[in-house]
This record gives C-alpha cells, sequence and structure tokens, in this order.
C-alpha cells in the first residue's frame, strides 16, 4: 500500500512539472518565448518597421517616437538608431530617422508578414479579431522568407488585410493609399469602410463592438466638432473625433444596407422563407468561398426545411439542394423574409 | 496532392477522357457503366478523393477515362478543386464529360459552366433523369444543348439509360467529328471587366494564338499559383499549340529568363489586383449564378406534374424528427451490431475449426512427412500461418457482415441524416458531425474508419477524426474484452447476473472509448490542432434505393477484402516474430523469457504483467492474435506442463479452462480491468497506423496517433492499478 501511495505521489509531482512548462500564457515555455521578443532582432525588425509606418503615414520618426513605440528607455533607443546607421538599414536626416533603400525592402518584408499573418487569423482561426494584431506581431519575428511565402500561396496571395491595408508584394512593391477619413463625409453621404486603423487598441475594440469593420456600409447623419453621428448597418451610432480618424472610407451609392437593419440567417425557424441580402463582411477565407460555391448570393431564395434534433444545425433548401449549415454561419447570412410558397407549405 | 501520371500520346490509349461532376451527381455510376469496372459508388458528397482510372472500347479506339474529385466549382480553393482545375488545364483531356445532377440543375450548371471556360471539348451527361421525374422535373436537353453549345446527353447511368449516346458524343468530339461552340460568359460586373480587358491584350501579346485567354486573366487576378508559374515559364504558351502534355505532378522548376511581354503582364496583374474590389470574388461568383439561373430556367419543361418532395420530405421529418430522431438512430446502429457479432458466430467457428483445428495438424503433418527440419516447419505453419488463420477466422465473418450493412445504410442516404443529428456533440468538441460515421465504422475496423474520413472535407476536422478513430473499440478487440470480462468481471456477480454484468462491462468500455474519443477531439483541436483552416458544410442528398447485389460485390471488394488483405499482410511476419521469440534461447533462456523478465515490473506498476506487454508488443499487427500471445506465452514462461501446443505455437481453450490458466499464473481482477482498459487506450495495430499515414502523408500526425492512445493507456491503467492497491 506505501509503494503504490508513493508512486501516485510522484505522478502528481510529474503532471505538476508538466503543466507548471507548458501552461499557456504563464508556463515556462510561454515564458521562454516571451523573453525572446527582447531579443536585439526583434528591437530592430520593431523599429524598422515603425519608421516605415511614419514614412506611410508622412510622419516624422524620431529617437523618442520609437523609444514611446517599443517601450524601451530613450538611451536604449539611442543605442538601437547607431545600430541601425551602422547596418545601413537607417539614418538620421533633417526628416528625422529615414530607411536606406535596404531598410525599406527589409521593413516591407515585416511588414508584408505582419498583414499576411493578421489576413491569415482573420480568415482560417477562430482568434477574435481583437487578438489578431498582437498575434501577428509576437509570430512576425519567427517566420523565415519561405514560409511566409507558403502562408501567402495557402492564403491565395491576399492583396489586403482585414483592417483594409495593402499587403506589399514579395518584390516589396506597396500601392498609395486611396480613400478618404469617415469624418470628410457630408451629411447624407453614403460610403462603405475599406479601412479601419487596428491602433490604439482601445479604440479599435470599441469600433469593433460597434460593428465598423471593412466593407460595412455607413451612412453621414451629422457632424459636429463633437463627434459624428452615422448610420450604421442601420443602426446610428455617435463617434468622438479620435474614433472617426480610425475610419476610412470610400464613398459609394445608397443601397439597402445603409439604411436597413438585416435579421440573419438563423432568426428562421423550420419551413420559414428568405431571401439572402449578403454574406456579411466577417465571413471571409473558405468559409465565405464555400458558401458561394453553394449558391448563397444576393438574391438566393432559401427555405429553412430541418432542424436537427439536438437543435443545431438547421438544413436549409439552395438552389434545390438541402444543405445543413451551423449556426454560427447561418448566423453571417443577412436575409430578407419572403413569404411561404404554397407548394413548400 | 496529384492526379496521374500521364504518357505521351503516342501510349496505349488513343485518347484521354475526364469525367467532372458536382460531388453526388452519381459521377461514379457513370463512370462504371462506361468502363465496367466496380469503383465504389456511395450516397455521399466528395467520395472520390482518391482518382480513379478505367479505360474503355469506343467504336474501335481506346478511351481511358479519369474520374476527377467531385468538386462544386473549379476556383482551387480547397486541395480537391486544385487536382480537377490542374488536370483539365495542363492534362489536356481530348474529351471532359460534365456529369450534371438534373435534380439540382443551377448549381450544377455552375461548374460547368467552369469548365466550359477552361476547355471547349466538352460532353455534358445530364445525370438523374430518372429521379428528376419522380420529383416531377422536365429538362428539354435540346434546348440546353443550343445553350451551352456542346452535346447534351439525357441519361439515368444507374439504369443504363443514356450511355451509348453518351459514348457516341464523346467519340465525335475526341475525333473531331462534332465541333463545339462552348458557351463564355461574354461580360462580367463592371470592375472586374475593366481589370480582365488591361490583362487581355498583354496575354496575346505573351502569348499568341491562346484558347481560354479571359479565363487565364482572371485566373491571375485571382493570384492563382499554378497558372502564375505556368506564365513565369512560358509553359501555357504551350496549351496554344495543344501539341503535348505535361504530367500535372511535373511542375516546371528551373524559370527560364522571362521576355519583356511575360514580365509586364505579371506587373500588370499586380498593379490590377489592387484597383479590384476585395469582394470581387462574390461578383464574379453571383455573375456565374446569374448566368446559370438563366439557364436553368430558360431549359426547364413548363406543364410537367410538380410534384411536392413527399416522400423526401416526410421520412426528412421522421429521421430527424426531436422524439423520434435519436430513438430510431439508435435502434438502426443497434440492430447493425446485433447482426454482425451474432450473425459471425457461426462462420467464425466455421472458419477456426477448418483453418485451425483441421487444416494445422493436417499441414504438421504433411510437412513432417516430407521431412521439414522441425524449425521450418515450426517458423512456417506454428507461426506464419497459423497467425493469419487466426486474424482471417476472426476478422472476416464480422467484417463481411457489418460492412455490407452499413454501406446500405450509406448508399440509401441514411448516414448522412446520422451526422446531421449529432453534429451538435461534434461541434461542441470542435469536430465534424459526419465523425459520428467515421466512428461507427471504426467499431468494424478502424483501418476502414481512417479511409472513411474522406467524407469529411475540412482538412482540419478531418485529422481530429483520424487521430481520434482508434478510440472506436474495433471488432479485433471485441473478443478480448468478452472474454476478459466474463472470466474476471462476470465472476463477481452471482451467476445469474454474470452474463448481464460481463456485458454492461463491454458496453461500459465502448461507451468509455466514445468519452475519450470526444475528449481527445476536444483537447486536441484547443492545443495540438488549434489554428487549423477549418470550413463546415453538409450536404443531405436525395434518398435513393440502394440496389443491394451491387452493395453486396462493392463493398466486399472494396472494404472487407482490401483491409483483410494489408491485415494477413502484416500478421503474417509477426507470426514469425511470435514463434522466434518463443524459440530462439539466448543463455539458457528463450528471449520471450528475458523480455517478460525485463517488462514485467513495468506491467506490474500499470496493473499488467509482462507477459501482456510482450504480447502488446508482438501483436501489434493485429488486435486478433493478442489473446492467443498471451496464452501462449503464459504458458510457455510459467513452464506449466501438459497445456498448451508447443513453445511458440497460439492455442485457445474454453473460457473456463482460460480462466484457470491464467489465474494460476497471478492474474487478479485488477489484471483483467487493467488488460480491457489497455486493450481499448493502446496504439492502433500496424495495418491502422499504416493506412494513417497513407491518408495524411505525415510522419508527425501518424506518431500522434500512435502516441497518444498508448499514453493515455500507461496513465488510466498506473492510476487505476495505483488507486486500486491503495484503497485495497
Amino acid at each position: 500500500m506505501p509503494e503504490s501511495a508513493i508512486a501516485l505521489l510522484w505522478f502528481g509531482l510529474l503532471v505538476l512539472l508538466l503543466a507548471v512548462a507548458v501552461w499557456p500564457r504563464v508556463g515556462v515555455l510561454a515564458w521562454l518565448r516571451r523573453g525572446r521578443r527582447l531579443s536585439q532582432r526583434v528591437q530592430i525588425e520593431d523599429a524598422l518597421k515603425h519608421i516605415l509606418n511614419c514614412e506611410l503615414a508622412e510622419q516624422t520618426a524620431t529617437v523618442q517616437s520609437l523609444a514611446g513605440v517599443l517601450e524601451i528607455p530613450p538611451a536604449q533607443a539611442h543605442a538601437l538608431v547607431t545600430n541601425l546607421g551602422a547596418m545601413r538599414l537607417s539614418e538620421l536626416s533633417d526628416r528625422g530617422l529615414v530607411l536606406t533603400g535596404e531598410g525599406r525592402a527589409y521593413a516591407l518584408r515585416i511588414l508584408r508578414t505582419h498583414r499576411l499573418l493578421e489576413r491569415y487569423f482573420a480568415d482560417r482561426t477562430g482568434v477574435p479579431p481583437a487578438d489578431w494584431h498582437d498575434l501577428a506581431e509576437s509570430a512576425e519575428h519567427g517566420l523565415s522568407e519561405t514560409e511566409v511565402e507558403a502562408l501567402a500561396a495557402k492564403m491565395g496571395h491576399p492583396a489586403y488585410d482585414p483592417h483594409g491595408d495593402p499587403i506589399p508584394t514579395k518584390a516589396g512593391q506597396l500601392p498609395a493609399a486611396h480613400g478618404i477619413p469617415l469624418g470628410a463625409l457630408a451629411a447624407g453621404d453614403t460610403a462603405t469602410v475599406i479601412h479601419v486603423e487596428d491602433e490604439p487598441a482601445t479604440v479599435f475594440h470599441r469600433l469593433l463592438s460597434l460593428g465598423v469593420n471593412v466593407a460595412v456600409p455607413v451612412k453621414m447623419i451629422k457632424a459636429d466638432p463633437n463627434g459624428i453621428e452615422v448610420l450604421i448597418g442601420g443602426v446610428a451610432r455617435r463617434f468622438d473625433p479620435l474614433m472617426a480618424s480610425a475610419v476610412t472610407v470610400e464613398r459609394v451609392e445608397e443601397g439597402d444596407g445603409h439604411t436597413v437593419l438585416f435579421e440573419r440567417l438563423d432568426d428562421l425557424k423550420a419551413g420559414e422563407r428568405a431571401i439572402v441580402v449578403q454574406i456579411a463582411p466577417t465571413v471571409q477565407g473558405p468559409q465565405r468561398r464555400r458558401l458561394l460555391d453553394l449558391g448563397v448570393l444576393p438574391g438566393t431564395d432559401i427555405v429553412a426545411e430541418l432542424q436537427s434534433p439536438s437543435g443545431d444545425p438547421m438544413a436549409f433548401r439552395i438552389r434545390g439542394a438541402l444543405i445543413a449549415l451551423r449556426r454560427p454561419q447561418a448566423r453571417g447570412i443577412y436575409i430578407r423574409r419572403a413569404p411561404v410558397p404554397v407548394a413548400a407549405a | 496532392m496529384t492526379l496521374v501520371q500521364l504518357a505521351g500520346p503516342s501510349s496505349r490509349q488513343d485518347y484521354i477522357v475526364a469525367l467532372a461532376g458536382n460531388p453526388n451527381t452519381g459521377k461514379s455510376t457513370v463512370f462504371n457503366a462506361l468502363t465496367g469496372l466496380r469503383q465504389h459508388t456511395g450516397n455521399w458528397p466528395g467520395k472520390t478523393v482518391a482518382r480513379a482510372e478505367g479505360t474503355f472500347l469506343n467504336q474501335g479506339k481506346r478511351a481511358r477515362l479519369i474520374d476527377l474529385p467531385g468538386t462544386y466549382s473549379l476556383q482551387a480553393g480547397s486541395a480537391d478543386e486544385e487536382v480537377a482545375r490542374d488536370f483539365l488545364l495542363f492534362g489536356r483531356p481530348d474529351v471532359t464529360v460534365v456529369v450534371l445532377d438534373a435534380t439540382r440543375l443551377e448549381r450544377n450548371l455552375n461548374l460547368a459552366l467552369q469548365v466550359l471556360e477552361i476547355t471547349d471539348r466538352v460532353v455534358v451527361c445530364l445525370n438523374l433523369m430518372d429521379e428528376a421525374r419522380r420529383h416531377g422535373i422536365g429538362i428539354d436537353a435540346a434546348k440546353l444543348e443550343a445553350a451551352l453549345g456542346v452535346p447534351v446527353i439525357a441519361a439515368s447511368a444507374r439504369r443504363g439509360e443514356g450511355i451509348p449516346e453518351l459514348l457516341a458524343a464523346v467519340h465525335a468530339v475526341a475525333t473531331g467529328a462534332r465541333r463545339t461552340t462552348p458557351y463564355r460568359i461574354e461580360e462580367h460586373p463592371p470592375a472586374v471587366e475593366s481589370s480582365i480587358r488591361a490583362l487581355v491584350p498583354l496575354i496575346e501579346a505573351a502569348f499568341p494564338g491562346l484558347p481560354n485567354v479571359r479565363w487565364v486573366a482572371l485566373r491571375l487576378l485571382n493570384a492563382d499559383d499554378r497558372v502564375r508559374l505556368a506564365v513565369e515559364t512560358g509553359e501555357i504558351g504551350s496549351l496554344a499549340s495543344g501539341e503535348w502534355r505535361t504530367t500535372p505532378d511535373q511542375t516546371p522548376s528551373a524559370a527560364p529568363v522571362m521576355t519583356t511581354a511575360q514580365r509586364a503582364l505579371l506587373d500588370a496583374v499586380t498593379d490590377q489586383r489592387w484597383r479590384l474590389p476585395p469582394d470581387f470574388h462574390d461578383t464574379l461568383t453571383a455573375s456565374m449564378y446569374e448566368t446559370a439561373h438563366r439557364i436553368a430556367e430558360s431549359v426547364s419543361l413548363v406543364g410537367v406534374r410538380r410534384v411536392k418532395f413527399d416522400f423526401d420530405r416526410g421520412l426528412d421529418r421522421l429521421l430527424t424528427s426531436r422524439w423520434f430522431g435519436f430513438p430510431l438512430m439508435l435502434a438502426l446502429l443497434m440492430a447493425v451490431f446485433w447482426l454482425t457479432i451474432t450473425g459471425a458466430n457461426v462462420p467464425s467457428a466455421y472458419l477456426a475449426d477448418l483453418l485451425i483445428d483441421t487444416a494445422h495438424p493436417w499441414l504438421k503433418n504433411g510437412a513432417a512427412a516430407i521431412g521439414f527440419p522441425w524449425w521450418l516447419s515450426g517458423l512456417l505453419i506454428d507461426g506464419v500461418y497459423l497467425a493469419t488463420a487466426w486474424v482471417v477466422s476472426v476478422m472476416l465473418p464480422p467484417m463481411a457482415i457489418f460492412f455490407p450493412l452499413f454501406t446500405l445504410l450509406e448508399d440509401f442516404g441514411y448516414l448522412p441524416r446520422v451526422a446531421f443529428n449529432l453534429d451538435r456533440f461534434f461541434q461542441r468538441a470542435g469536430a465534424h458531425g459526419k465523425q459520428a460515421l467515421t466512428m461507427c465504422m471504426g467499431f468494424g475496423c478502424n483501418a476502414a474508419g481512417v479511409v472513411a474520413t474522406r467524407i469529411i472535407d475540412s482538412p482540419r476536422e478531418r485529422l481530429v477524426a483520424i487521430l481520434t478513430n482508434n478510440f472506436s473499440l474495433c471488432n479485433g478487440r471485441w473478443p478480448t474484452q468478452i472474454l476478459i470480462a466474463s472470466i474476471f468481471l462476470g465472476s463477481l456477480a452471482p451467476a445469474r447476473m454474470a452474463g448481464l454484468v460481463s456485458a454492461a462491462a463491454v458496453v461500459g468500455i465502448a461507451v468509455l472509448g466514445i468519452v475519450t474519443m470526444f475528449t481527445a477531439s476536444w483537447l486536441l483541436t484547443r492545443t495540438m490542432l488549434k489554428g487549423e483552416a477549418t470550413t463546415f458544410s453538409l450536404e443531405l442528398p436525395p434518398y435513393r434505393p440502394p440496389k443491394i447485389l451491387e452493395t453486396l460485390y462493392t463493398s466486399l471488394i472494396d472494404r472487407t477484402l482490401i483491409v483483410l488483405w494489408r491485415a494477413i499482410v502484416f500478421a503474417a511476419p509477426a507470426g514469425a516474430v511470435i514463434w522466434l521469440v518463443a524459440n530462439v534461447t539466448i543463455g539458457n533462456a528463450s528471449i520471450a523469457d528475458h523480455l517478460v523478465g525485463w517488462l514485467n515490473p513495468v506491467g506490474v506498476m500499470l496493473g499488467l504483467n509482462g507477459v501482456i506487454l510482450l504480447a502488446y508488443i508482438v501483436a501489434i499487427p493485429a488486435n486478433e492474435i493478442v489473446i492467443p500471445s498471451v496464452l501462449m506465452l503464459t504458458v510457455h514462461t510459467a513452464r506449466i506442463a501438459g497445456m498448451g501446443a508447443g513453445n511458440g505455437v497460439m492455442f485457445e481453450m474454453e473460457t473456463a479452462q482460460v480462466g484457470e490458466l491464467l489465474r494460476s499464473a497471478g492474474w487478479t481482477t485488477l489484471t483483467g480491468l487493467c488488460l480491457m482498459l489497455f486493450s481499448l487506450l493502446h496504439n492502433p495495430c500496424s495495418t491502422t497506423i499504416y493506412t494513417i499515414y497513407r491518408e495524411t502523408k505525415s510522419w508527425k500526425w501518424t506518431t500522434v496517433s500512435v502516441v497518444l492512445p498508448v499514453a493515455l493507456g500507461v496513465v488510466v491503467c498506473f492510476l487505476v492499478a495505483q488507486v486500486w492497491r491503495l484503497l485495497a
């Protein structure tokens, strides 16, 4: 009997050790991985990305701004800038810190990796939007060039990240920015969101929670110095100037989506019928493609026919075929109710 | 994923025919009708993942038929779509037969239109006309032919209707006697159209004479890697001449120097891609479907009696109803298992009597008569022959009953409804509802269960189903469970309850396996498989009357015999190993003695013993021979005189005698319990391991599939044994 007790004790100890080692976020392995973020290479890459971002936004990058973004003391930022200079990646000019040709190519590669990773998290995983940026930030330094290209190929070489930013090509090409700030719309203007800035994070999270996303239709109600009031997917929202400045839009003709709040496919009960308005912009990647291939398109007639005895999924008659969709998928399809035809009743 | 090795046009066939179509359109039936080859056809979306190939004679010409994977589109969004698309483009089939389901014309036309964009040598086979008639759907095939610009043949492949006409049309298109004018969408939505127009002159400049310029432009705008590579290497230019074929898996590697025209084209593609709206893929699909809808409307016959889908709908409502859905499902599955277990008893006993009790001594005597040395007849007859005979007699009868029954339910269309009913539980575990079916298949044979995961079209969910299939207690393990339960657990209860208790114990182990399957799926999708791609869609096909004789034949060929053959291939060498460890001596003890001695301390810690562990190691190839090996090794190492059939010769006895033998060798209730647990939770047999490797093509996942259950088994047995001893 004591032997068994000792054996069990040893086993418990082993399990405890293993848990301490691999526990997500607080385990030893996770801690070691975080430690790597402070390494030299990571600092250099983050610095280059910061300078590039400033150049793209036509702002001035300085040692101070660098120290602020990287959260390091000014002295360390200084040493970093000297180091960048010695490596001929960046130099100090009268316009502040600027990238050399080589530095720019390097920075574009990091930016490409970052935006591809965000696209990946958005399309292929269940990671919530609020975590895309941070996850991409920590994963972008570990990937080799071949891995990045494999990722791009797997994703079908996307041109834009989920925030609407263009992804630099393998050769480092990047198109000029277009679109106007949300605040620049006049009352009554209709537009589509083409970009949502993901930094600072608090503003981004707030925008997400209000339903602001790439490809979402917006209609300006009124603008005043304290902020703006807009219709987002048919619902009126108030934005302060800081939030409005994080959203870039493109003017489009007014459509239904600008003023109407649509129901979703999962609101249908068995026997009810609806017409598809659109697939929600948040549904991307293979999920979207599959729905399109099955013929779920604006104007498609859908009848909810069967509900699984366990409550989910629901089977829908789509273009003659009976297709089962899970609740979260059905939730991603906007619909307009239609009368039930006599034959199907 | 690659398709076929194609030799040049000079080899044995006169032309190549590709067969394309949506999943579940009866494509495989058309294949069988054309070639006479019995390829298995199930009432399942996404059946033909592995390619099938056959040949047939058509008016004196040899044609080679290639069955492409069933897909909803050719946008190269999945591995299947890529295979189909690559073959159509680079394999350059002389004729492509597109099989359409007449009852879902609109969605099927969507694929047909995409095929017509790539190649003009197309014949459309409008299949399932009988089913369409039953549902009151009428289609004017001549009008459809006029609309599409290629021959359209109305057919019911299952009855052979339309097959001669199809053959004639294929011949006409292949020989060029019939010229086609395929329908192509000339005007896409404006945003896309302007990009296409910008690229078309550049493509024509770089590759003059290309037959499908607009399609190539679209694929480049879609960032299609394979097409882009073909542009970079100039390979696509050879399609213009139509002179030669490339093998789809021989992608040209070394990129030659590009001409300025090629480079200008690629630069323009990059530029245009940023001008396209992000949702341009949506608008493209929409314009495809609009066209399909328009054509489908124009060819549907009005005045045909529109019957409501009464029978199908009524049956669906019953089989998925809240009150009857689950009870009916349980009753059906229980009936299948009951039929399998009881039906297999008689033929199993007969086979054992024939192969083991009669043929084995006869072979031994024969070998002695012609003067075989003892070691040769021992190795070949006691080792190799006996192990193989054992596997065949235990495995064949239940599989020959289980698989056809299962296949009948599958062909009828009931199994997708099971997946539909159970999906929610699998969804919670991060898995796919179809895993319910691969799990059930695993109760017959894990290797077959792993192959069956092909019906799951989402890569992550398929992997989960493969890795956890081993937790279904397979047919080879049931006898072990039943024997040990009746010896060690049934005896704990009063005599009249013994049968019930041991049956409950076995069912309990099977249920534990299901619970473990869910838990393991849940853990895998939250740790190792986090972040892998995931999609879900489940099509519920219409019910179709199963063809009983054909089902019996094909399931016997496709599932039973293939699995059995692989098991025999692995079991034969295992038999040799078992005989050798018991007969080769080092020092003054056999290898088995040494190994059992070393393994014993570990075994005891897990509530087992050295003999069991050794039996599990040598019996990796087949679970069926675990008990015979255990008995042989027990007699061998304990030096029990007057029992068994000699060193290294496996044997079996009456249950009571087995109990007596094992108890005298020191087995307790704990040993029995731990053996039952370990039999559930240990590595898959080598047939299954090999199958997992073939299906995943990954050493990593094969290793996980082996290590995961063994680790679980070791931990569970250890905990049970130590806690048991602590409390005892």
